[in-house]
């Protein structure tokens, strides 16, 4: 287990190298100059050569890659091109606000997928599994910004219980430390703040654990199935165990395992969905501003962000990985 | 925490209504993320929105005109040469640090502009920022520019002498980015003066959360008529449905950026009010005289009576546009109302066609190397205030084109390679637009058509027409800029240069309680006269 911990976590290395290069050679294969679209319709010749040579646009690409990649091992993932920011002070101040939404939508999301999964799967066939089914089907194909406009429609503007966007409220005046509102609020003991904050999450985080919630109902179902036909299973009912304690204590722990891997892969899903959701919601995290960046052709905001992204997509998987080792005894990796 | 309270909470969240925006708090929808408030370097609608409050020119717009009248400068004077301006500073303002704004807090702000060894240019340049509009309004820096002395003459008179006579200079000096900062806050910020911005405006800055929102409150010291509402909130909501939404819902009092089709929803709730800025913006086709097919103007007048522009307005334009005959805006003053426009007549285009020896019609061109390609139209992929629809305007452009008998293949790209297409002069036939920045014609036509056989342009070659503008730009006398304007508006589409389509008046929705907002053509709109009732 030991060795092979340390040759997955080796594994990271080459692939967050590979990540390194195709994010950098994508975001300048894409057509298109950075440079004209900063100036826009009022472009001449001389301020577009200026603004090259500025950002650096002028020399050639792999001498533009060996500075930018000796300035990540830095830490240092560079400058935003509009604003002239550091890109990682930035990315580490939006970075909470995803954190929340994120995890907000993958708790709603296992605490309600797996449920149902269970459900469908004990009593297949019923009312409630069609009924489950077909839900799940539909959050897997209902497109998230779609989603989310007709929530905030019918929350927001018809119903007007809940806000259509942002973290808290206009002008507020809560100050948080660390930037993850929820435990800010708590930990200042500022109650109102934190209803705020609960009350603004709500929406997005709704939308973006309908497709997570569905894939996650759909294989606890699947993997359920499976498990209840073991012959161990028949065993455990032959020796007159209660239904109830079969399906929990012996059906459920094996069924899950699968479905703790859907739940590591469902990480990068949540991080790209957190582009619309962000964007739909103005909630001011990675995704809205690198939607942003995306249309001011930021590239250094590009970048470095969709390298941060790729980074933690590959060390949850690593960390699923893991823990997949860990909790299942069977698996020997040699 | 336990759980009971906990749920509370959470009951709490879910079932208590959204608390509506404060009586005492302006809140306004803007669509997308301030660079920094720094007015001498942006150059973008979303922060002078804010630094308009925060700061004041020499001189302003009045109300919703381009007209220009006194804001820190009371009066002025010119030498009849026009080179010598003496600007009279409005006495016992304060900048919202407590320092005085004076002559020499003026003189120090024109230097910063305009000489690149000021050390608070020096370090903004450093930082790779630009001094991009005095740039281009002013000639340069140092002894390229139009002015070559600012001299304090007095603790409240300053002197400006131009090498020559520039007949737009008030007009450019009440553009956002002259707007005069306190000399004693950019140099304790530097470089990070963008996000402490500092001015004499009638609201102060409070805050920026990135991403959310810029909070203002009312000075309370301000020279002219005092904020009405004590707060002013700007929130970034990007999506144009979703901000719509906010309004509806009460989260916003007033909003910019609506999509055409959402006009006839606001005039329709009986909570929401429209506003329309007066047009200052016109979209048009330029056409490629690499193009063999193009050097004839019989071709080009084809393409003119062929377009329905009346019926492209009406339909596409939520009822916020108008056809435009000529480039200018009719709100501008060079603006030639005696110019008669073509008519809309496909019988009239065929006609021309055949004269030009093209009586099956025009499909395929011939670039001036001798290669022959289909015609292709390119229309942009976003949306811009000259052209809220590229790609229906287009669709309806091609359909009327080819009742005319004239095939063209409608053709797209991403707006940045797009702008590089256009530049290279790679594009046989395309739509772009143009949004003027100071009420001034010489903004519209001269960076257009001063330079003939640019590529940016189409390699259009028009010399009486440049003459006739660079005469305009060095006269004085309105009357006789305007003749000249009007002339060169007659010249172009003599020539059909250009075809221009439209003009739009950029709509704004705000709820109906909503009173004194006075939406301006440049966009340089103030809060100050804003009420909520």
């Amino acid at each position: 287990m030991r060795r092979y911990a340390i040759r997955r976590s080796l594994t990271v290395v080459p692939v967050l190298l590979g990540v390194s290069v195709l994010v950098f050679s994508f975001v300048h294969m894409i057509p298109g100059d950075p440079a004209l679209t900063m100036l826009g319709e009022r472009a001449t010749p001389e301020k577009v050569a200026e603004v090259r040579a500025r950002l650096g646009l002028d020399r050639p690409i792999w001498q533009q890659y060996v500075l930018y990649f000796g300035h990540v091992l830095h830490g240092d993932l560079g400058v935003s091109v509009v604003r002239g920011d550091p890109v990682t002070t930035d990315l580490l101040r939006r970075f909470p606000a995803t954190v929340e939404l994120a995890l907000a939508a993958i708790v709603l999301a296992i605490t309600i997928g797996i449920p149902i999964g269970i459900g469908s799967a004990v009593w297949r066939n019923s009312l409630l599994d069609s009924l489950a089914r077909l839900g799940a089907l539909t959050g897997v194909s209902m497109p998230i910004f779609w989603l989310g406009l007709m929530l905030a429609w019918f929350f927001g503007v018809q119903l007007r219980v809940l806000p259509t966007g942002f973290r808290l409220d206009s002008g507020t005046t809560f100050v948080p430390w660390t930037n993850f509102v929820m435990l800010d609020a708590t930990l200042q003991g500022d109650w109102s703040a934190l209803a705020d904050a609960l009350r603004h999450l709500v929406l997005p985080a709704l939308a973006l654990a309908t497709i997570p919630l569905a894939i996650i109902a759909r294989m606890t179902r699947a993997s359920m199935l499976d498990v209840l036909s073991r012959e161990y299973i028949r065993t455990a009912e032959a020796k007159g165990l209660s239904r109830q304690a079969v399906i929990l204590r012996h059906a459920l722990r094996n069924a899950l395992l699968p479905v703790l891997t859907v739940i590591g892969l469902q990480v990068g899903h949540l991080l790209a969905g957190a582009i619309l959701t962000e964007t739909i919601f103005s909630w001011p995290g990675i995704g809205l501003w690198v939607y942003e960046s995306i249309e001011s052709r930021d590239y250094a905001i590009v970048q470095g962000a969709s390298l941060f992204i790729a980074a933690i997509v590959v060390v949850v998987n690593l960390v699923t990985d893991l823990l997949y080792a860990a909790v299942d005894p069977r698996i020997k990796y040699e | 925490m336990r759980l009971a309270t906990f749920t509370s909470l959470v009951a709490l969240a879910l079932l208590g209504a959204v608390a509506p925006a404060p009586a005492q708090t302006f809140v306004f929808g803007a669509q997308g993320e301030p660079v920094q408030f720094d007015p001498a370097v942006i150059t973008d609608g979303i922060s002078s929105r804010i630094t308009r409050q925060v700061f004041d020119g020499l001189v302003k717009y009045k109300g919703a005109t381009t007209e220009v009248e006194g804001a820190l400068a009371e009066k002025w004077e010119v030498s009849p040469d026009g080179r010598v301006w003496t600007f009279r500073l409005r006495p016992n303002v304060k900048f919202h640090d407590g320092t005085p704004l004076d002559a020499a807090a003026v003189v120090w702000n024109f230097e910063r502009w305009w000489k690149a060894s000021h050390p608070q240019h020096d370090n903004q340049v450093k930082a790779g920022q630009t001094f991009e509009y005095w740039e281009a309004q002013f000639g340069g820096f140092d002894d390229q520019s139009i002015v070559s002395a600012v001299e304090a003459v007095g603790s409240h008179t300053v002197r400006v002498t131009l090498k020559e006579p520039q007949a737009p200079f008030l007009a450019n000096l009440a553009m956002f980015v002259f707007d005069i900062a306190s000399p004693k806050a950019v140099e304790r910020w530097g470089t990070d003066f963008g996000k402490h911005p500092v001015g004499t405006g009638a609201y102060r800055f409070v805050e920026w959360k990135p991403n959310q929102e810029v909070i203002l409150e009312a000075n309370p010291d301000f020279w002219g008529p005092k904020a009405k509402v004590k707060r002013v909130v700007v929130r970034n909501i990007k999506d144009n449905s979703q901000r719509l939404g906010a309004l509806k819902a009460g989260e916003i009092h007033g909003m910019e950026g609506l999509n055409p089709d959402d006009v006839a929803v606001v005039k329709g709730d009986a909570n929401l009010q429209l506003l329309l800025r007066p047009t200052n913006t016109t979209g048009y086709i330029a056409f490629n005289y690499k193009v063999k097919e193009f050097q004839d103007k019989r071709v080009r007048q084809a393409f003119a009576h062929a377009i329905n522009k009346r019926a492209i307005v009406d339909a596409l334009y939520g009822g916020t546009g108008m056809v435009a005959s000529q480039f200018q805006p009719p709100a501008l003053w060079g603006y030639n109302r005696e110019l008669k426009d073509f008519e809309y007549s496909p019988s009239k285009a065929q006609a021309l066609l055949r004269e030009a020896g093209r009586g099956q019609g025009l499909s395929e061109i011939t670039w001036d190397d001798g290669k022959k390609e289909p015609l292709i139209f390119w229309y942009m992929s976003r949306s811009r205030p000259y052209f809220p629809n590229p790609k229906e305007i287009a669709e309806a452009m091609a359909a009327d084109l080819a009742k005319a008998g004239i095939k063209t293949q409608l053709q797209t790209t991403e707006w940045a390679v797009y702008l590089d297409k256009r530049k290279n002069g790679q594009v046989p036939l395309y739509m772009l637009g143009w949004t003027g920045d100071n009420g001034d014609p010489d903004n519209f036509l001269c960076y257009f058509f001063c330079q003939p056989g640019a590529a940016r342009e189409g390699f259009y070659t028009n010399k009486p027409l440049a003459d006739v503008l660079l005469r305009a730009q060095k006269l004085t006398t309105l009357a006789d800029r305007a003749k000249l304007y009007r002339q060169a508006e007659q010249m172009l589409h003599d020539d059909v240069g250009r075809l221009f389509i439209a003009n739009n008046q950029p709509p704004l929705a705000f709820a109906k309680r909503v009173r004194g907002y006075v939406p301006h053509p440049t966009g340089s709109e103030y809060f100050n006269t804003v009420e909520l009732q």
